[in-house]
């Protein structure tokens, strides 16, 4: 391509970005308006710039605890990355090193289960719950979320790229396979594990049919739960909805901002393992 | 590797046992210990309910609507990202951010966009003089709505790995190519594309696999509506099993929907994988 043929896709790309994020920009600049101005947009940027919307949020109490759900989710989320996290690496060090009995076969079953879509373990999950009494109770977000599949194959497969040599000289030396773990192989594994770490983060934090079907009381909705169900009831209240999705959201980009790279490469190169 | 075989046993192995069970009882909790084995009865009814062939038809046209548009825009996108002198980066993070979002917050947004009255499109339309548009209202029009969000939400995660598809394949191959005299066409159609190939399978038949099972998008843009149109299989599953807390039912819809996202993915990686000599 001639260097002016790419200049002008590099701009264009500049376009495209830019369209896909100004609904970003729309939602956080228009949770500024008042409801008139939301209503009857005469410029995007907001006349009269209003707390309005945002104060009417976090001051919701009984019927829409914002910010009971900001920390419901806040709460789910981390247990649920800490522990997958510590019973993933468990796994995939007991697989690629301790070389437990029947840790390939196991492994096999693990990958193939990734491929059950999980609209299927909506109904027996459901039941399961309400047996254990763990429906409406945060257990039912967090302890199920530890059995994918994804974080056990993700470790083993980045254990087996890192040489075992390292490993086997702590053994040698008397370290007990417990120190081991600790003391060695998580400290290599710590880019892998810092990437499941966020991708388990966000996925928890975006899941919607889980806590949508698992969760009954208001008091005890996750944010994403709670602002879709409540976007019913305040419908056409663009102001308030608008604010409630900058509040939710607003974690996220965060994270996002602090390991953009991280989070983009790692999703790319989950194309080319296979 | 303990505890997560057990949690992998309890939360995997076990459901996935419990919901091939009740797929042949019939178990309503509404009625009191009414559990009961009926045979093949649940995928029969499925298979004569109108409704789930009607839900079936609307999970369809989002698969057949979403995933080559998401493959064709992807794929540009990457092309695209790929030939840019400068900000790479920057742009690749700014596609993929919409990706972050919850599907709660992307339908607030969007609905917004859509709606009739206060909507941003139709404000736009009135301004440039146009009749505003049925967005989510119209049987028709509902559906490529939705299929327009997918794609502003989907669309990054997708590009992105393209891209670093495109990155590897080596520089060496298409300078040689040039050097025996190939053209541009030449160069896309025997060269980069034949070498996309394995990602581009990847591609298809994942975001095959996730259209099928689309949800949220239609459950938040329109509730389903208008009139059922945009209501697919697992809104329908879940209606059922957790609006009129028919259990058994819900189940075997779930594995019927599992063996066409089957069937699907196989023949698709059959297909192009043939394709590929």
């Amino acid at each position: 391509m001639t260097k002016l043929g790419r200049n002008l896709v590099t701009g264009l790309m500049f376009l495209v970005a830019f369209l896909f994020v100004s609904p970003v920009g729309l939602m956080l600049v228009t949770s500024f308006k008042p409801e008139s101005e939301v209503l009857n947009p005469e410029s995007v940027i907001p006349r009269v710039w209003t707390l309005f919307n945002y104060r009417h949020v976090l001051g919701w109490a009984e019927e829409a605890p914002f910010g009971r759900w900001l920390l419901n989710s806040f709460f789910v989320s981390s247990s649920v990355t800490l522990l997958v996290v510590a019973l993933a690496s468990m796994a995939a060090f007991g697989i690629t090193r301790v070389k437990a009995p029947g840790g390939g076969a196991f492994l096999g079953v693990v990958v193939a289960s990734m491929m059950v879509p999980g609209q299927l373990f909506l109904v027996p999950l459901y039941l399961m719950l309400s047996r254990l009494h763990w429906l409406d109770t945060p257990a039912a977000l967090i302890v199920p979320a530890t059995a994918g599949g994804f974080g056990v194959f993700m470790l083993t497969q980045f254990m087996r790229s890192v040489p075992e040599a390292i490993e086997e000289a702590a053994l040698l030396d008397g370290c007990s396979w417990l120190g081991v773990f600790l003391h060695v192989s998580l400290p290599l594994c710590a880019p892998a594990i810092a990437t499941l770490g966020i991708f388990t983060f966000i996925g928890s934090w975006n899941d919607f049919l889980g806590p949508l079907v698992f969760m009954d009381s208001v008091r005890n909705y996750t944010l994403p739960v709670g602002i879709a169900l409540y976007q019913t009831s305040y419908y056409t209240e663009y102001g308030l909805t608008l604010a409630t999705s900058v509040l939710a959201t607003t974690p996220l980009i965060l994270v996002f901002m602090a390991y953009q790279r991280q989070i983009v490469e790692s999703m790319a190169s989950t194309g080319l393992k296979d | 590797m303990a505890p997560y075989a057990l949690s992998f046993l309890t939360f995997v192995i076990v459901p996935v046992g419990v919901a091939l069970v009740l797929a042949f009882m019939q178990f309503d909790l509404t009625a009191r210990d009414q559990i009961q084995y009926v045979g093949v009865r649940n995928f029969d009814d499925a298979l004569k309910d109108a409704y789930f062939w009607q839900a079936f038809r609307a999970t369809f046209a989002f698969v057949v609507l979403m995933v080559p548009s998401i493959v064709v825009t992807a794929l540009a996108m990457a092309f695209g990202l790929n030939a840019m002198t400068t900000g790479r980066n920057t742009v690749r993070a700014l596609l993929f951010l919409p990706g972050m979002f919850n599907v709660a917050v992307a339908g607030i947004l969007w609905q917004w966009f859509y709606n009739g009255q206060f909507g941003l499109f139709n404000f736009a339309l009135k301004h440039l003089g146009l009749p505003p548009q049925p967005w989510l209202s119209d049987r028709d029009f509902a559906m490529p709505s939705i299929v327009v969000m997918s794609l502003w939400w989907g669309l990054g995660g997708t590009s992105v790995i393209l891209l670093a598809a495109l990155q590897q394949i080596p520089r060496a191959i298409l300078e040689a190519a040039v050097l025996d005299g190939a053209g541009h066409r030449a160069l896309l159609h025997r060269i980069t594309l034949p070498l996309l190939r394995p990602v581009l399978l990847f591609i298809v038949v994942t975001n095959t696999i996730g259209a099928f099972q689309v949800f949220g998008q239609p459950f938040l843009l329109t509730r389903g509506g208008p009139e059922l149109a945009t209501r697919g299989v697992v809104q329908y599953i879940y209606e059922t099993a957790f609006n009129n807390y028919r259990m058994g039912y819900g189940a075997a819809m779930s594995w019927l929907l599992f063996a066409v996202i089957a069937v699907f993915a196989l023949v698709q990686y059959r297909f192009l994988r043939r394709s590929a000599h």
